[in-house]
């Protein structure tokens, strides 16, 4: 990279890398109002992050879509049993 | 509502110890799924998963005494579910790989901040969104434990940082980068496999140049 940057470029890209490093608070809603309103701001002008934030959201929801495990009725029963043998001991 | 409202300290002290282990099997059962889907993704066998379940409510039972009524009985169950998994499960399978990750370096693992165009992040999105949920499950039990539990906590249970860190007995900042790198290598295993199946998506693990 021999060309210098512009200092418009050099501020954009200070912005981004700043957003990209809180992204994943943001994404968690980890982050102070005040700090989450200015990423919220920087994801509305750049199409980049904004992108890449999108990616995030994809990403947590399709966990969330892929993990829905139900624990199996012979389990439950399993568990209830135990459980009831446990109080029936300490009376 | 129920008729007897505690309106003594007597009856509520009373109240406390029996009532409290009769009411337990009721609080816990409701969280009977969770804690399953919680032990599949620890144990990664559905008869591993049961028995891991089963040991965890019965701990949490006899120390249910020492539970804070009014603090979070999920983030407590986890933890003992948690503790449990490591002192019987973990030690059996002896993982000496998986605990020194913690030291790995970002560069090793890859860079998150890799500056690449919209339009393909856009494909990885859309990607994400396509994928197969049995694939996005597979992914996520290739993660080494400790990102693939900070992961599942967050992401998928939605616990704070903070419950988070409680649940794994770490520092927030180590759960953090936990997730973080958790989440940097499932992209990069969901994005091998959409390369397979012939969708164009940039190599979210390549480390670009920064001048």
């Amino acid at each position: 990279m021999s060309e210098t940057p512009t200092v418009a470029e050099t501020a954009a890209r200070k912005d981004c890398a700043e957003a990209r490093a809180a992204l994943e608070e943001y994404l968690h809603n980890e982050l102070c109002a005040e700090d989450a309103a200015d990423v919220r701001a920087h994801l509305d002008e750049c199409e980049e992050c904004s992108a890449e934030h999108h990616v995030g959201e994809m990403l947590t929801a399709a966990l969330q879509g892929a993990c829905k495990d139900r624990a199996p009725e012979e389990l439950r029963a399993k568990l209830l049993a135990s459980l009831r043998a446990a109080q029936a001991q300490h009376g | 509502m129920p008729t007897a409202t505690l309106d003594s300290p007597a009856m509520a002290s009373e109240q406390t110890e029996a009532a409290k282990r009769d009411d337990f099997a009721e609080q816990a059962m409701q969280y009977a799924d969770q804690l399953y889907g919680a032990a599949m993704r620890m144990t990664r066998n559905p008869a591993d998963a049961a028995d891991l379940v089963q040991e965890t409510l019965l701990k949490a039972y006899a120390a249910y005494g020492s539970f804070k009524q009014g603090t979070n009985l999920r983030a407590w169950l986890y933890r003992i579910q948690t503790n449990t998994y490591i002192n019987t499960y973990r030690k059996q399978q002896r993982r000496p790989f998986e605990a020194a990750l913690d030291d790995l370096a970002e560069w090793q693992i890859g860079d998150a901040e890799s500056f690449t165009a919209s339009a393909s992040r856009s494909a990885e999105a859309e990607a994400i969104h396509r994928m197969p949920s049995g694939v996005v499950k597979d992914a996520l039990q290739e993660v080494p434990e400790d990102f693939r539990m900070a992961v599942y906590w967050v992401d998928v249970e939605g616990l704070s940082y903070a419950e988070t860190a409680e649940v794994m007995e770490t520092p927030i900042g180590t759960v953090m980068s936990r997730l973080h790198r958790g989440r940097k290598l499932l992209r990069g295993l969901l994005a091998d496999y959409a390369r397979e199946q012939g969708i164009a998506v940039q190599d979210a693990t390549v480390k670009e140049k920064k001048s």
